[in-house]
């Protein structure tokens, strides 16, 4: 059901641009058939927020809860988040506005107090409009976390957009993007975006040819291989949009003459993605099941998490709480720090001459402020590229490019405007101070953001995976 | 009538306020103990043993790196108020027990009580304009702004204007304090502070008293990397 239909002319021909019924601000994130904003939904909904706050939700119950009941509203959280600033600091972006809007439904609902009171300490019975708003308030926060670092008390606002997600995925709402063409493509098809088999061999292919035809060496990429040392699993994205990064990986392992594997959709799952991780703790688990399925089939010691935060995530941290030992028979690490540790026992023989311009590195919000990587990836930059710079702030403090919890692979409607006018703002501006000719990342998520931040405000750099920076450095004795 | 209405706010309520206070808070940190043990969602650097967990939460509530990095606008309010209230709290600790007061107590004395006044009226004042751009209050957040603005308005009065008889206030207090009570002061404004100031006391645990004890288990969750299965 489209509502309101927009013409916008190009030069060649009239294009029809859907717009859907605006329920929350001039953006929509899911389309009427995902959001269904004309069908009652409050029961469901008020039953699914039942059943987040009982101890089936014990991974996050109590900071679900601390954050529901103890947050002060002193506003220090939406001073951290970029979503806010980037908007113009407008009220309805502000991370503790939008927990609020969960806050007075859990207050009228689940609270005495509340129930007693009513407004006077701020609980409401929301409309169903309210409940189509929450909808898609909760796809205009990134899940960076950066609130929660600044909030006085270690409130997390993140944490609050993605367990009224969990409820709303709960009742059928997830955009389509993460759930039916995302989880259940990945779970099916071994790959989010659905490669079969023979592609996913003739991208291979490619990438030897093209790595020999430029570099005049023959190189092996091992498949499938059983008993291999490392498993280096990749996220989708990075054999179809960013090949330069495996193409560097590949490079990095024949020069090292490494004991590795990729490995292909027959063994399972072959992309590293985990959008369980997004919006459902269901679907987080039967994700991170399938890797470590496909890890045990082939009988690795080491699952290596490509440049792919949100999965390192999931696999590195999650799984150590929701996934016994005895079931997962490896090791997780990640690709940054078994670089660093080849280039910290000097196997690789780095020329930094050959990327003189001047480099900066986005720490994504998966890999740094969740997943605590931040040395790593520096010390490879600085060993691989002559004139490395920070990007203030950095580390803990960086701010998310705006792609994070799936946002990178969401463009209904105008949302590519919202990524773009909201957080990318405040990551091109952070940019420019820079100088650098080159971002460089280890995140597929944060490439698709900073592929259309390069294109909608005309950087004049661009960005790069890190694995194809130390790939080009590489020096080959003859 | 009067004498029984001075009797009861001065020498009963003391015990109910306490009383009430002390389930309140103690309920409030029991609640929070009892819920099971999230999965780690830590923001790094983390810490992975019980010290510098500790250490960890003790730099975020004296330091409040969260603020100062991002409005320091708010931490300079938190701390004028905090920091104001701690020494005009210590000090009244102090009076009770030894009911005398020095010129540089005196003067530091009322340093605190500004400090904390101009943190109150700051916080209010913020509430207020961040209802435009950042969240609405409710009206229990500034009933208890407003409550805490008036009983030090009224406290202020009564110390600027030498309304009170220090010897009476400190007889009636040890009274409370040695479960022996003895006939309050009496003065209607004293009255009306010492009410306000427990009725202050009593909605503290519902309240503003919810964030010193957030924050210890707030912190140690974004804090604390230990895995269920370490590997
Ligand atoms: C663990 C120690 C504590 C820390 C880290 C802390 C921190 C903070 C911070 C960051 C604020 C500003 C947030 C806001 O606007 O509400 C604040 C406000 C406040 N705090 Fe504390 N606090 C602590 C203990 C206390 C205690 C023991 C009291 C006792 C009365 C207290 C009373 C207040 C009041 C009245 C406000 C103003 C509240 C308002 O704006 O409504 N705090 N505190
Ligand atoms: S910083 Fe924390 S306490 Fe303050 S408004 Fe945000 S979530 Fe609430
Ligand atoms: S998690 Fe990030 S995007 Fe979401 S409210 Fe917090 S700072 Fe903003």
């Amino acid at each position: 059901m489209v509502e309101e239909r927009t013409i916008e002319k190009t030069e060649e021909k009239v294009v029809e641009i859907p717009k859907w019924r605006r329920v929350f601000d001039d953006y929509r994130a899911m389309s009427d058939e995902i959001l269904r904003p004309d069908e009652p939904k409050k029961e469901k909904f008020l039953e699914a927020m039942k059943k987040s706050l009982s101890k089936q939700n014990w991974p996050f119950l109590l900071p679900y809860k601390l954050t529901l009941e103890a947050c002060t509203k002193c506003g220090t959280c939406a001073e951290a988040c970029s979503t806010y600033i980037g908007s113009g600091r407008k009220k309805i972006y502000s991370p503790v506005y939008r927990s609020d809007m969960l806050r007075k439904i859990y207050k009228k609902h689940f609270t005495l107090t509340g129930k007693l009171f009513g407004s006077l300490v701020g609980a409401k019975d929301p409309t169903e409009e309210d409940i189509n708003a929450l909808a898609e308030a909760v796809y205009r926060c990134t899940v960076c976390r950066r609130c929660a670092l600044a909030c006085p008390f270690g409130l997390d606002n993140g944490l609050i957009t993605r367990e009224a997600r969990k409820i709303f995925a709960d009742i059928g709402i997830v955009p389509d993007e993460l759930k039916e063409n995302g989880v259940e493509n990945q779970l099916k098809y071994g790959s989010a975006p659905k490669v079969p088999y023979e592609a996913f061999m003739d991208i291979l292919e490619f990438i030897k040819e093209d790595i020999e035809e430029e570099k005049g060496i023959e190189v092996e990429i091992p498949v499938d291989k059983k008993g291999a040392k490392y498993l280096i699993m990749n996220n989708a994205g990075d054999y179809l949009a960013f090949t330069e990064t495996v193409q560097g990986i590949v490079e990095i392992m024949n020069y090292l003459g490494e004991d590795w594997t990729l490995n292909s959709p027959r063994t399972g799952v072959n992309d590293v993605v985990n959008y369980g991780l997004f919006y459902s703790d269901e679907d987080l688990v039967r994700v991170m099941k399938a890797h470590v399925e496909t890890a045990k089939k082939l009988d690795v010691e080491y699952l290596v998490v490509g440049e792919c935060g949100h999965a390192y995530d999931a696999l590195a941290h999650f799984a150590k709480d929701l996934i016994p030992p005895e079931e997962r028979p490896f090791k997780v690490i990640s690709w940054m720090e078994l670089l660093d540790q080849f280039i910290r026992e000097k196997r690789l023989k780095l020329d930094k001459e050959k990327n003189p311009e001047p480099v900066t590195f986005h720490d994504s919000c998966k890999w740094g402020r969740t997943g605590g990587i931040y040395e790593e990836p520096r010390r490879i930059l600085q060993a691989a590229c002559k004139d490395f710079r920070e990007m203030y702030p950095n580390r803990e403090w960086n701010y998310c490019c705006g792609g994070g919890s799936g946002f990178a692979i969401m463009t209904k409607d105008d949302f590519l405007k919202f990524r773009m006018e909201t957080y990318g703002k405040v990551k091109v501006e952070q940019l420019k101070q820079t100088g650098a000719k080159i971002v460089a990342t280890i995140c597929s998520n944060c490439k698709g953001q900073f592929r259309e931040l390069i294109n909608y405000y005309k950087l004049d750099m661009r960005f790069s995976g890190v694995s194809e920076l130390v790939a080009n450095a590489l020096v080959y004795e003859d | 009538m009067a004498g029984e209405l001075a009797w009861f706010i001065a020498n009963i309520l003391p015990y109910i306020t306490l009383a009430v206070m002390t389930l309140a808070l103690v309920y409030n940190f029991v609640k929070w103990l009892v819920i099971p043990r999230p999965v780690v969602w830590a923001l790094f650097p983390a810490k992975h043993n019980t010290v510098d967990i500790l250490i960890g939460i003790v730099k975020k509530i004296f330091v409040l790196p969260g603020p100062r990095k991002v409005d320091i606008s708010v931490w300079i309010l938190a701390m004028l108020f905090h920091i104001g209230l701690i020494i005009s709290l210590s000090f009244h600790a102090k009076y009770i027990l030894l009911p005398s007061l020095g010129p540089v107590e005196y003067y530091l004395g009322a340093a605190a009580g500004i400090a904390a006044a101009i943190g109150t009226i700051g916080f209010f004042i913020r509430r207020i304009d961040m209802a435009k751009t950042k969240v609405d209050s409710t009206f229990a957040d500034y009933f208890a702004l407003i409550l805490l603005m008036a009983t030090l308005t009224i406290g202020a009065y009564l110390r600027i204007g030498g309304i009170m008889d220090h010897e009476h206030m400190w007889l009636w207090v040890r009274g409370i304090l040695t479960l022996s009570p003895v006939d309050p002061p009496t003065h209607p404004i004293f009255l009306v502070h010492i009410t306000l100031a427990q009725i202050y006391m009593m909605y503290l645990p519902f309240k503003t008293l919810i964030h010193p004890i957030a924050i210890l288990f707030g912190q140690k969750v974004v804090l604390d990397e230990r895995h269920i299965y370490p590997r």
